[in-house]
């Protein structure tokens, strides 16, 4: 079973490179041929390009809710974002709509999707580090995902 | 009336916010906007090697980092004095023309597409690239899916890495293209002719053969008569990689046409109190409003200003299309907005020949591909065509080549004046006193924006470059009518 860890995000954006930096950290823990742990900057439509092929995927990224604290990580699957008004995320829809393309079409889509999102404070200014909120998230996101992985990998 | 503060200075949620005020009898009193913008770039530069200025900027977009990456190679030429060899210069064209061929098609299928083959007065959940797909077939949508991913593999392969090439040097590339890839490039190529052929073909089926439609697209409503930006060759063909900067006044005689070094003695910023964006204007023409005509310094840098400001394509099927385009639409240059989508789809067509042209070229598989400079560096600017616009990129270093100062103007931030006044002419023309404001509705005004594709860097996630944007409209007395929004 080929797995896939995502981390998406911009790195030179403040917050909105957490997703990369929990994949990088879960990436240091890993030596398992059967787990790829890639990073992208990229759209909904080149997201599909990216996990065309695997059997399941672990997306890490970026979110804003409007009431969400700062380095609170959430744990969702594609169906939590179809309604949540609750939510504000500009990935939120174009993920959702480039999974169900991915269906039309009949693309080697995963089987199974889980996303780990970490609240962000700050994605407007330019710098390579997340504010120190965010900082302190990062390796219990990393430990999330890792766990996440044990438990689809064990028999 | 309950007085309404828009308070520029507020932080934004991330998304950008459009405001239409109605008066006593229910028409449209007042628009405004507001657009988050990212913060801290010149301050982020500062005391970095110019060299990774190709590979920093490309992260600020994450729907056109190969815009950014471009801009900025070509900043370093000039600002190390040196001259890319001809191998280099057609690599670099190669890539973008692929470039191209992936950003406009996708633009044009995910957001500009559902607009016209669902119709504006489809509901939300229909209107996107599930229900195009539905609609022109299931072969059409694998065509996009392919051509976006054959085109992605061959900036791959020129760039060398995935969306975020890391080949652009001053004075040329850092990796040449073997005979076998070249063979490839080229199959891609042709089958992206095919491809921009067969989207021209369907806009003419769905908008061009649909009266209501092409009312709508010539509408007043949808009509702003501006000057026209754009990047021409020597023989004032649009190019998107070089060239000078050619604008021309509403009825299309040059007004300018300047080399990339001389952009601040013909652009200047306009500022308004109720946003801190600030309007790009025509320094020669002075800033008289957010008004049209020849009067006003208001320009538009947009697929069609492109075209508008050429004297036509380089390449023989696009030209065909460029003056089948003109002549349906009465002639050049063209003011109305929603062709936009059709001059994109003649771009494609374009770039996809170029590609063709150049990767047929015997010089593109050379391993001369870079000229060492020898300069010291002090300041250079380089601009290209990003797809939405017109894209400079200004550095200023040390004599190590260290940044002091950078400005960029994206291809966007061109055409913010001329934004504001299509979503306000629209807002006026279509919320009429005792008019329902329908979903349909609000979609027109919609539509009077997407042409622009506002792409900003805080939507780097998000489908071509569509911003997060919420639109309120209040009564007379500040309440809260009606919201409307998208990617939110």
């Amino acid at each position: 079973m080929k797995t896939l860890v995502l981390g998406i995000g911009n790195p030179i954006l403040s917050d909105d490179g957490v997703g990369i930096r929990v994949a990088q950290g879960v990436g240091k823990e890993l030596n398992d041929p059967q787990i790829t742990v890639s990073e992208t900057s990229a759209a909904g439509l080149s997201l599909l390009d990216s996990i065309i092929g695997y059997d399941e995927v672990i997306i890490i990224d970026a979110i804003q809710t409007q009431k969400g604290k700062a380095g609170q990580i959430y744990r969702m699957g594609p169906g939590d974002f179809s309604f949540a008004k609750h939510i504000s995320s500009p990935h939120q829809i174009n993920l959702v709509t480039a999974l169900e393309l991915g269906k039309v079409l009949d693309l080697a889509m995963p089987q199974k999707i889980t996303i780990f999102a970490v609240e962000a404070k700050d994605i407007t200014n330019f710098g390579e580090i997340c504010t120190p909120e965010v900082e302190r998230a990062i390796p219990e996101a990393v430990k999330m995902v890792l766990e996440e992985l044990k438990f689809q990998t064990s028999p | 009336m309950k007085k309404i503060m828009i308070d520029p200075v507020t932080r934004l949620e991330g998304h950008g916010k459009i405001a239409i005020f109605l008066n006593d009898d229910g028409g449209v009193a007042n628009v405004y906007f507001q657009v988050p913008e990212l913060r801290g770039f010149e301050k982020f530069s500062e005391g970095r090697p110019a060299e990774d200025m190709p590979q920093i900027t490309q992260r600020i977009c994450g729907v056109c980092p190969e815009a950014h990456h471009m801009a900025s190679t070509k900043t370093l030429d000039a600002l190390f004095h040196v001259e890319p060899t001809s191998a280099a210069k057609k690599l670099r064209e190669l890539l973008y023309s692929a470039f191209y061929v992936t950003d406009h098609t996708t633009h044009f299928y995910i957001l500009a597409g559902p607009d016209f083959v669902m119709g504006p007065d489809a509901p939300p959940a229909e209107r996107n690239i599930l229900g195009v797909i539905a609609k022109v077939g299931l072969e059409l949508g694998g065509a996009v899916i392919k051509t976006r991913h054959d085109n992605h593999w061959v900036i791959q392969t020129i760039g060398g890495r995935p969306i975020h090439p890391c080949f652009g040097l001053p004075g040329g590339v850092s990796k040449a293209i073997n005979e076998e890839e070249r063979a490839k490039i080229e199959e891609i190529a042709k089958s992206s002719v095919e491809f921009g052929k067969l989207s021209l073909k369907v806009f003419d089926d769905v908008v061009l053969k649909n009266k209501d439609y092409l009312d709508m697209v010539l509408s007043d409503t949808f009509t702003h008569r501006t000057y026209s930006m754009g990047l021409v060759d020597e023989n004032n063909k649009v190019n998107f990689y070089d060239g000078k900067v050619r604008v021309v006044d509403p009825e299309g005689k040059e007004f300018i046409k300047y080399a990339p070094r001389d952009y601040v003695e013909h652009l200047a910023e306009h500022v308004e109190p109720w946003t801190y964006l600030k309007f790009p204007y025509l320094k020669k023409v002075g800033w008289k409003g957010f008004v049209d005509g020849k009067d006003s310094g208001v320009y538009r840098a947009t697929p069609l200003s492109r075209l508008n400001a050429a004297d036509g394509m380089a390449t023989p099927l696009a030209q065909e299309e460029y003056e089948r385009m003109y002549s349906t639409l009465g002639g050049k240059p063209a003011h109305y907005t929603l062709a936009t989508h059709w001059a994109r789809l003649v771009e494609i067509v374009y770039a996809a020949e170029r590609m063709l042209e150049l990767v047929q070229d015997p010089e593109i598989t050379s391993t001369d591909i870079r000229n060492i400079p020898k300069a010291t560096p002090d300041e250079g600017v380089g601009i290209v065509e990003a797809p939405r616009g017109t894209l400079t990129h200004h550095y200023i270093t040390d004599e190590r080549g260290v940044i002091k100062k950078c400005n960029l103007i994206v291809g966007t931030t061109n055409n913010y004046a001329a934004f504001y006044m299509s979503v306000k002419k629209a807002a006026e023309d279509l919320i009429k006193p005792g008019k329902e404001i329908t979903e349909g509705l609000l979609n027109r005004i919609e539509m009077a924006w997407r042409p622009y594709d506002l792409c900003l860097a805080c939507a780097t996630h998000s489908l071509p470059g569509q911003m997060p944007l919420e639109v309120t409209i209040y009564d007379a007395q500040g309440n809260e009518l009606k919201k409307l929004s998208q990617g939110i």
